[in-house]
């Protein structure tokens, strides 16, 4: 018989074999149910690499499942970018798991309207006095709560090394921009690139850098009044933010390779000490205080004021995260267990070891031994007030055309003016 | 195709398994998709019919046609880059070479490896302040042709396709070779005995024969160009700005982050009849190039 | 023919032609080293990178690691789940391929070899596939297999998989076959042979560098796939490697050792396949070679 014929009819019938053994199952994705006396709850969530948060979270669903046999948590952990992929497209089928991980702002409100997802209200006060008002709001829409928030995570923190800081003659950062501008030059002509940035995700201009560089000039309503049609973008204190970007980039203040770096490659030269500062989030700090030599080394400050800006110079942009909602097909028994899950999923064991492990956290508990000096300072950060961050407040269209139009901005090929009108142009069209 | 049987029922059977697992996960989610594209839905609330309303907003967004350009400079690269280097390293592998199969498998590797590894490899080779390149042209005091070559929208684009062209080269490179096999022996033992050279063996014998051939690999270039997506995804997220956003990536976007399933639908049906058009242009020109022959 | 005085002028001839084949011989491998130095070097920069971890790879990622980070393949089999998905993969890549190419030899044989009224609608339609962007058919393919039941199986990803690389398979396999000389087929004819048979062990055959170059293309698009993976399995039991391999890199965060590690332990069965299948593309110019 001519080439290998027998071998190939053999690995056809072996493979149908393998097919049939496998083909058999066909349980639909939401599936859940009732087990004989187990209920089985299924769990997406974005916890996939070995995080100390996503440990703490994870420990934090045997532990329940340990307290309640009769329940089952079946959780599939999707990394980042592809569960929102997953997510969008289940959501279109309306084949959403019982419980979910959700964003707030432009995230969470689509779910809501399409009545993905169930209100939480009836539990609230588990959290009482516990987690305040201001920390449930994220996920908040028009007065009803559909999750908890476990994190409270800060967009932009200025990091800096004391070190490379005490050589040009500072001990901290300057409280206004002009000083902070001769900062800049003063560690160029050291030698040193002044803040690593790391922007080919173009997210990170627009959640690090304008989130609370735009709030300084314009106070914290802006965006909302924007979105209301009461104010513009063309505004003039917002287009003077975007050019303190431009300024930025001009000045050379960033490594030159900045739009081709991402946000955990320029992390890498703050660690490695060829750049001194790094506008980043707080999700940073985890990494940071894990790889630096001398924690006592490391600094963090916010964005200086701004002249004539109506907001808070001391404030930061922040907002919530890890919040888990429900699916609204769930009832009875299922409900019930998904709502026991919430109020023991978020309770102050997981509060403290997510603060141990360097997490801000969005409840009310008291700071442990172990948590980092650094964590501290940032928990003090925050504290001052913290405003919103673009990407959760705006449509996505408009977080789209913000981060790329930044990112145009930073090489010159876009003004400010040109930005903002492109800006405003979106939101007239969609009024 | 000289074989006419009269009895239609063994074509019947010998195409209807292909044609009905074709046409039920492929084409009907296809046309189900352009059905979209005449919505306007967010997967999450309830589709809105908004007929061709999709379809004039494309004509008249920006990025649409910019993502357009910048694709048809992949379409130019592959077509031009790809299958002419390919067919010369096909034809130097075509013979009895101590050492062809190393390096006919180093060859092919580019296809192996995941994009995740070239878009980081070239990435850093590319990278203005520490890169590869960068470094060569210094050392050898060409300091001022040293740039941002993917930071700049000038160059991006073409840092880009410098690696797309290079990941793809393998794969023609091995369905050259296994045409090249398909050539008959007789025919370079004739020329042989006309005392043909070797170069005119290829260009009388070897080119002609591999017309066909040729014109399924350019074909397979502007398909496969026109729906690129992975790399440059990795590589430059569309970046900076919309500088090497190509089609099937604003087609991802529109509807994976914008959840704009309609207008992300009509983007694709923009995507496709691109290619049929340019498909059958090359088509078109390639064949009668071979008539004038 | 042996003419004595001319022996010396012969061999002067000789030599020289020994000599320019020589010229010819080095100037090839020396295209050829240039090429597969360029290309060999990214997957060696892989596998190099893959024993650091991150610090080490920030801080050179050109040299040697400082510290041979053996853990990491430990670390990258336990993340990337590869002791379940390795398996799904190949069940589904093998599974897909063979039907693949099995149903898409046969089709492209009538469609190369027959004339009949619909034959070039029919190959038109097939190539049709090759311009579908995939990312928009996930979600209807996604309602789709929820209505017929598929979702969550190793047979819904394999449908699809083999319907996306029809296109491919026949395209190839269909110019192949019509290159053929056109009376290959008249002496079986005339033995009295069935179509059937003859595809078997006359066209078959006669295709198979092009049968082994669509068995690797198919296998690498299938241990690659990734969105109908993503969308169309829950079951962890049954999800595929490239979903593991995303597991790597958070949203902050990425390790970038184990990564590389999962990712060069993820191409040693496209590899082996490879080199398997390698020997049928040039089955005529290797020395030693055993003909079909």
């Amino acid at each position: 018989m001519n080439w290998k014929s027998r071998g190939m009819v053999a690995t056809a019938a072996s493979a149908m074999l393998i097919l049939g053994a496998c083909g058999g199952d066909t349980e639909s994705s939401g599936g859940s149910g009732s087990n004989g006396d187990q209920v089985e709850l299924t769990f997406w969530n974005i916890w996939t690499e070995s995080s100390p948060q996503n440990e703490a979270s994870k420990a934090a669903v045997e532990r329940f499942m340990e307290e309640n046999p009769d329940i089952n948590i079946v959780q599939e952990n999707i990394a980042h970018d592809q569960f929102k992929v997953k997510v969008k497209t289940q959501a279109a089928g309306r084949q959403l798991p019982d419980l979910v991980q959700v964003w707030p702002g432009a995230e969470l409100t689509p779910l809501v309207e399409g009545e993905l997802i169930q209100p939480i209200d009836d539990i609230l006060d588990t959290w009482d006095g516990m987690i305040s008002e201001s920390m449930f709001a994220d996920y908040n829409v028009d007065g009803t709560q559909y999750a908890v928030p476990a994190n409270v995570t800060p967009t932009s923190l200025v990091y800096y090394n004391k070190d490379m800081l005490a050589e040009a003659g500072y001990d901290q950062i300057p409280d206004t921009y002009d000083e902070f501008k001769q900062l800049i030059e003063d560690l160029k002509a050291q030698g040193d690139i002044p803040i690593t940035l790391g922007n080919k995700g173009q997210w990170l201009l627009q959640s690090s850098y304008i989130s609370t560089i735009g709030d300084r000039m314009t106070g914290s309503d802006f965006l909302n009044d924007v979105l209301a049609g009461d104010a513009k973008f063309t505004d003039d204190r917002f287009v003077k933010a975007v050019e303190v970007i431009q300024e930025m980039a001009e000045m050379e203040a960033f490594n030159n390779d900045f739009n081709t770096l991402d946000n955990i490659q320029h992390r890498e030269l703050f660690l490695s000490k060829e750049a001194a500062m790094m506008i980043d989030g707080a999700w940073s700090l985890g990494p940071i205080v894990e790889s630096i030599e001398d924690e006592g080394n490391l600094g963090i400050g916010v964005f200086p004021a701004l002249e004539g800006g109506d907001g808070n110079p001391e404030a930061v942009s922040a907002v919530t995260g890890t919040g888990i909602a429900i699916n609204s097909e769930l009832e009875g028994e299922e409900l019930e267990a998904a709502q026991k899950f919430l109020e023991s999923f978020y309770s102050e064991e997981y509060y403290t070891e997510l603060l141990e492990s360097d997490i801000l956290v969005a409840a009310d508990v008291e700071m442990p031994e172990g948590a980092s000096d650094s964590l501290k300072r940032v928990a003090e950060i925050v504290n001052t007030e913290t405003t919103p961050v673009y990407d959760a407040a705006v449509p996505v269209d408009l977080t789209d055309a913000i981060n790329s139009g930044l990112q145009e901005v930073s090489i010159g090929t876009l003004t400010p003016e040109q930005f903002a009108k492109n800006l405003q142009d979106i939101v007239d069209s969609g009024l | 195709m000289d074989t006419v049987s009269k009895n239609k029922w063994p074509i019947i059977i010998g195409v209807a398994p292909a044609l009905l697992i074709y046409l039920v996960f492929a084409i009907v989610p296809i046309l189900i998709s352009f059905y979209y594209s005449t919505m306007e839905w967010n997967g999450f609330t309830d589709m809105e019919f908004i007929g061709l309303a999709n379809f004039r907003e494309a004509l008249g967004d920006p990025i649409f046609w910019q993502s357009l350009k910048n694709n048809l400079f992949v379409v130019a690269a592959s077509v031009f880059g790809q299958v002419p280097v390919a067919l010369f390293f096909a034809l130097l592998l075509n013979r009895k070479l101590k050492g062809g199969k190393i390096f006919r498998t180093i060859g092919f590797m580019p296809v192996v490896i995941s994009t995740v590894i070239i878009s980081l490899v070239w990435g850093m080779m590319f990278n203005s302040r520490n890169g590869l390149f960068n470094q060569l042209l210094t050392s050898i005091g060409l300091e001022s042709w040293a740039q941002n070559w993917l930071g700049d929208p000038k160059w991006a684009m073409i840092s880009v396709c410098i690696t797309i062209i290079w990941q793809f080269v393998g794969l023609y490179l091995i369905i050259f070779l296994a045409a090249l096999q398909n050539i008959p022996e007789e025919l370079y033992e004739a020329a042989e005995i006309d005392g043909a050279s070797g170069l005119k063996k290829t260009l009388n014998i070897t080119l002609p024969m591999m017309k066909e051939t040729i014109i399924v690999a350019v074909i397979l270039c502007i398909s496969g160009s026109l729906r690129t997506f992975d790399l440059i995804y990795v590589m430059t997220a569309g970046g900076p700005g919309h500088s090497t956003e190509v089609l099937a990536m604003y087609m991802f976007d529109q509807t994976f982050s914008s959840t704009r399933f309609g207008y992300g639908s009509t983007l694709s049906i923009f995507i496709f009849f691109f290619s049929l058009g340019l498909v059958y242009l090359a088509t078109l020109i390639l064949r009668r190039k071979s008539v004038a022959d | 023919m042996v003419q004595t005085t001319m022996s010396d002028r012969a061999t002067a001839y000789e030599k020289q032609a020994k000599k320019r084949k020589f010229t010819k011989k080095t100037l090839i491998y020396l295209f050829l080293t240039l090429f597969a130095l360029v290309n060999a070097y990214p997957i060696f920069w892989m596998f190099l990178n893959s024993f650091k971890d991150n610090a080490d790879f920030a801080a050179n990622p050109f040299g040697l690691p400082v510290e041979w980070m053996f853990e990491n393949y430990a670390t990258a089999w336990e993340t990337a789940r590869l002791d379940v998905y390795f398996l799904n993969s190949i069940i589904v890549s093998v599974g897909a391929v063979v039907i693949t190419v099995g149903v898409g030899a046969l089709a492209s044989y009538f469609l190369a070899r027959f004339t009949f009224k619909m034959n070039k609608m029919m190959y038109g339609f097939f190539v049709f596939g090759l311009l579908i962007p995939i990312h928009a058919t996930l979600v209807p393919l996604f309602i789709l297999e929820r209505q017929l039941g598929l979702l969550n199986t190793h047979i819904g990803l394999i449908l699809p998989y083999i319907a996306f690389n029809l296109p491919l398979t026949i395209f190839i396999l269909t110019s192949f076959m019509r290159a053929f000389p056109k009376d290959i087929e008249e002496s079986a004819i005339m033995d009295g042979c069935g179509v059937f048979r003859i595809f078997w062990s006359i066209i078959l055959p006669m295709t198979k560098p092009a049968i082994a170059t669509v068995v690797i293309l198919n296998f690498i698009n299938n241990w690659n796939e990734f969105s109908f993976a993503l969308v169309l399995i829950n079951d962890e039991s049954l999800k595929t490697l490239p979903l593991g391999l995303t597991n790597f890199s958070g949203q902050f965060t990425t390790d970038y050792g184990a990564q590389m590690a999962g990712l060069t332990m993820a191409i040693v069965p496209i590899l082996i396949i490879y080199m398997f299948l390698e020997k049928h593309i040039v089955k005529g110019m290797t020395a030693g070679a055993v003909k079909g």
